[in-house]
Order: C-alpha cells, then structure tokens, then sequence
C-alpha cells in the first residue's frame, strides 16, 4: 500500500490505462464477455466495500449480503412500482442500505471478535426469511424483474438495457466508487479506521470513540454494498432474496482473502481471479466451488496477506537485498 | 497528606470492589502540577487499578476524581484522552503492524475536531509536524519507516510513551514503563524518559526502586489497596511500615 502512495502518478497511470483498456475492451469482444465483465465490475464493488469494514476496520461483517440485497430491491421496487428513474433509484440504493446499516451497526459494532461475526450473520438471516416471505413486496421466492430506466445526466443518456451501455455505466459507477473509497482510506478517517483494526484498546486510549468510527465504517461500506447490489439487478434486471443471504457476503471474504485485504487492490484482483476461474472451469467441472475452496485454503495457509501482499513483500525483500 | 484542592488531580475517597474483593480502599491522592508521582507496592496493591480507574478503563464503586477541578469519575477512556490525561499500558500497546511513523502520526491527529474523508491525511501539515517533532524526541527518527513490531522492546516502551505524548496531555500515567526490560535497558529508558518527559505531571506505577528513586519527586505507597505512606523519596526510604509491607518483601 505504502509503494502506492508514494508514487500517485504511478497510480493514476495505470488506473486510466486500466479503464481506458476496459473501455475500448467492448470493441473487440462479444456480448457475451461484456456481460461477464460487468457482473465481475459489481463484484469488485461489493468486495472492497466489505474490505472497508474487514479489512481496514478489522470487523468481519456477514451482512454485506443484507445490504446488497436491499439495494437491488431499492432499484427494482421503486423502478416497477413508482416508476422513478434510475439516477434517484441509484442513490437511494446508497441511502437506503446506509439507513440500514445505521441500524444493523448500532447493534453489532458494540460486539467484538466472533460476536460481531455473529450478529451480522443473524441479521442477513432475518432479513432473508422476511424477503422470502414479504411476497407482495418482494415477489418472495420467485423475486421480482424489471426493466430500468436510461441512465440521464444532462444530454447524456445511457440505455441501461442495451448490454454495451449497461457495461458502460457499472464501469464508471464502480470505478468512482474505487477512487472515494481510496480517498477515504487514506484520509485521516481511514487512519481512524486502521488503527482500530490495529489496536482497539490503544485507539481509545488515543481519544477515538471507537464505536462511533466502527459504524461510520459500517455506515459506508453498507452503503456502497447496497450500491452493488442495485447495479446487480440494473445488469440482472432481476431482484430475489437469495442476494439478501449471508452467503453471498462470503463471496467478498473469498475474494478479500484471496486478493489482499487492507488493501483496495486486493480484493479487485481477488474477484478477476476467483471469478475468472469459475468462468472458465465451469465448462468441464460442476464442482467449482470446490477449487474456489482449495484456491482458498492454500491462500489462507501459505498467503495471508493474499496475492497482493505476497507481490508487496518479494518487492519490500528485492529492495533490502539491493 | 497534601492539601486537597491544591493537585491537578484529586482522587477523594475512592473505591474499587470486585466482587467481595475491595481492591482500592478509600483511597485519597493529590498530584501537584509538574511532579512525578510514583506509585509503589507490592504485587496486587491496586496499582493498576488505580490507574484504571483514573481514566475511565474501569469504573469507581464509589468515591470522586477531579481533574483540574473537573469532575472526570468514569468517563469513558476516550474522553478522559481529550480532557488531557494520557495513558502507556503494563503490556506494550501499540498498532502492530503500522510503521513508527503511523502509529505517531495516528496519535498525534487525534487532537483535530474533524476527520475529512475526502482529504489525503498526507496533507496534514501541522499533524506531519508534529509526528516529525515526536520521532525527533524519542530518537526513533531513524526507525521511523519500521513496522513496529520490528523494534526492540525497549524501543517499543519509548514508542509507546512517545504515543501518548503526541496526544498533548496534562496528565500522563505509566504503568511500569521498565517492565520486561534488563537493568541495563532500564535505565537507558529512564535516561530518554528524563529528557522526553521534563515539566510533564505524571503517575507513575513501577516496580524498580532504582527507577522510582532516581525519577520520583513523590511516592505513594499501596497496600492492599489503601495508601499507607505518602511523602518525598527520602522519607518513604525511611519509613518502617512501608519497610515492613515493602521494601522489606523485596529484601528478603
């Protein structure tokens, strides 16, 4: 992380070279692909915004999943009920799952260790059961499709149905988000967030009310799951209560781990790779999951700090020996 | 004992039961602007207790605590930090996997009222400055792009104390800064603490009577939990009780 700070230019290159190759990408490639692309770019929002709060917050949260779930229900209900394009419906995908999150965080980040981890499963449990059940506002288990309104801003328009124009907007959505949450981190807020992953008691006794930063964590993470979860079902055109089960925050652990946590690059390359494996060895195994699972032990086991921080130390060793 | 209404710290009569256990017993103590005040006994006197209690990690059973004439009785640890009393830990209490520089930095921001998401903490120049000027006084100028669990102990003791300085107090409690150090490491620590902490008031709780005496301008001592001696260094040498409950253990 250090190495990226200390040379923004670095950064700013080969972000605009990643985006503007992600941009010509659509070019070249089928439709089939972009789709693929564009579900990969919702992942890798729902992963950093859960590394925000496990990652740099040190609190590993199973209710992103509620978060994701109740921002793609935001989308889809106010889209097909009350008609509202998809620029207010966008933001309330943030707010809602924030008010949420408000709530699911007053109550859990007063817990430490497996508590919390608990707490948090609980809620996206209860939240699951109530969108399986809540069937004249959630379609319970059929769940509910829709079709989304173009995207306006001024003269800009974008036809969310159109696949192109669809891949389009979740990449500029996903990659802003990417630059606010690495202005955050490395804001003196996201100092805040790191040191009491560090040290709870030590970031006390420094005069941080550590609860309170806890949920401003858990407040924005929350919020910006949500915000996945909306551009999941704008892609999708689809909301369900399966995105509401807690299962589904274990996919951003996965590719966190994977990746790198504490880091934001970590848990894009964690989703490129893991989804990316899926994709491909999906055409001659079922059992997918199953090597996701032992890509994950292995990590775990040989790599903790992910594939990032195995690439950050070789780097750290070649500069000493040097 | 000292007259009351004259410390920056008053404690007036306070009580820590657990359980049936009466771990602070009534206790009474004045800390005077500038002085070291040691605190001594023996294992299990309430020491720390006492410390915990000052700022806010327990809470009194009964009895006041007055800082500045304010009353602080159980506060919480963070707003005992911004009413100005700083606190190092028995066991080294750092941010592990951050670099010295981070971890002076994270404390030496926390006096600021707002923490803007959006701006690049690097921008920070009075906070950068003042992390500049804390690795300069603790000497861990060149250490300061370590993680600092990489240090040595001693250092990790001086980091720590250079932690809860950053934080500006009026009050500063240490709790057996020499622990777990050699005698030669010791007293390089009270050698950097004479030159890091001058014209700061503070508590301190220590075992090494070498330490205490060299640094304390007054001791009191604990014994299951009450104060049975309070005076200057010489005479707390002097007096049989403590002999007796104390210095005598030791000796034998």
């Amino acid at each position: 992380m250090s190495s990226w700070k200390e040379k923004p230019f670095g950064f700013t290159l080969i972000f605009g070279l990643v985006i503007l190759g992600l941009v010509i990408l659509p070019f070249f490639t089928e439709l089939y692909y972009q789709t693929f692309l564009t579900e990969l770019f919702v992942w890798i929002l729902f992963a950093i915004s859960f590394d925000l709060i496990f990652g740099y917050t040190g609190l590993l949260s199973f209710g992103q999943a509620l978060f994701f779930g109740i921002g793609g229900y935001t989308i889809t209900i106010l889209t097909r009920k009350y008609g509202l394009g998809t620029e207010p419906g966008l933001l309330l995908c943030i707010l809602i799952p924030m008010v949420f999150a408000w709530f699911v965080g007053y109550f859990s980040v007063k817990l430490t260790g497996i508590h919390f981890v608990i707490i948090t499963i609980i809620f996206a449990i209860i939240a699951n059961i109530i969108g399986d059940t809540w069937t004249s506002l959630t379609g319970g288990k059929d769940g509910l499709t829709f079709s989304p309104r173009p995207f306006r801003l001024g003269f800009f328009q974008i036809n969310l149905m159109d696949i192109k124009g669809n891949y389009y907007f979740v990449l500029a959505v996903v990659a802003l988000c990417y630059l606010i949450l690495r202005r955050i981190v490395q804001s003196p807020l996201g100092k805040i967030f790191v040191s009491i992953r560090e040290n709870e008691e030590r970031a006390r006794l420094i005069g941080y009310h550590v609860q309170r930063y806890k949920l401003i964590a858990f407040i924005i993470a929350g919020g910006l799951s949500g915000l996945a979860g909306g551009l999941y079902s704008l892609t999708l055109k689809y909301a369900g209560a399966g995105y509401l089960h807690w299962s589904v925050s274990g996919h951003a652990v996965v590719y966190t781990i994977v990746g790198g946590m504490g880091t934001l690059i970590g848990p894009v390359v964690g989703t490129g790779i893991i989804l990316s494996l899926e994709h491909y060895l999906v055409n001659f195994l079922q059992a997918t999951d199953l090597v996701v699972g032992i890509v994950l032990v292995v990590m775990v086991l040989l790599a903790p700090k992910g594939i990032v921080g195995l690439i950050q130390s070789r780097r750290k060793k070649g500069k000493a020996s040097a | 004992m000292p007259e009351t209404n004259s410390g920056i710290l008053e404690i007036k009569n306070v009580n820590k039961s657990f359980g049936g256990l009466l771990a602070v017993n009534h206790v009474n103590l004045s800390v005077k602007k500038g002085e070291l005040h040691a605190l001594i006994g023996p294992n299990g006197a309430g020491k720390t207790t006492l410390l915990n209690l000052i700022n806010g990690i327990l809470h009194v059973s009964g009895g006041n605590i007055l800082f500045n004439g304010q009353e602080i009785t159980n506060l919480s640890p963070h707003r005992i930090s911004h009413i100005g009393i700083a606190r190092t830990l028995q066991i080294t209490s750092l941010f592990p996997g951050l670099t010295v520089h981070e971890n002076v930095w994270t404390a030496a921001q926390s006096r600021k009222k707002f923490f803007n998401p959006f701006l690049p903490a690097r921008r920070w120049r009075d906070v950068q400055e003042k992390t500049e000027a804390m690795l300069e006084l603790t000497g861990l100028k060149e250490k300061a792009s370590l993680i600092c669990s990489e240090l040595s102990y001693g250092d990790q003791r001086i980091l720590e104390m250079g932690i809860a300085l950053s934080t500006e107090p009026k009050l500063l409690l240490l709790d057996e800064p020499t622990a777990g150090l050699n005698s030669q490491e010791s007293m390089a620590l009270v050698k950097k603490m004479r030159t890091m902490l001058s014209g700061q008031t503070i508590i301190l709780v220590e075992h090494d009577m070498g330490v205490v005496m060299e640094l304390a301008d007054t001791i009191s001592v604990l014994h299951y939990g009450s104060i049975i001696a309070e005076g200057p260094p010489a005479k707390i040498k002097e007096n049989e009780e403590v002999k007796k409950v104390y210095l005598g253990t030791e000796d034998a």
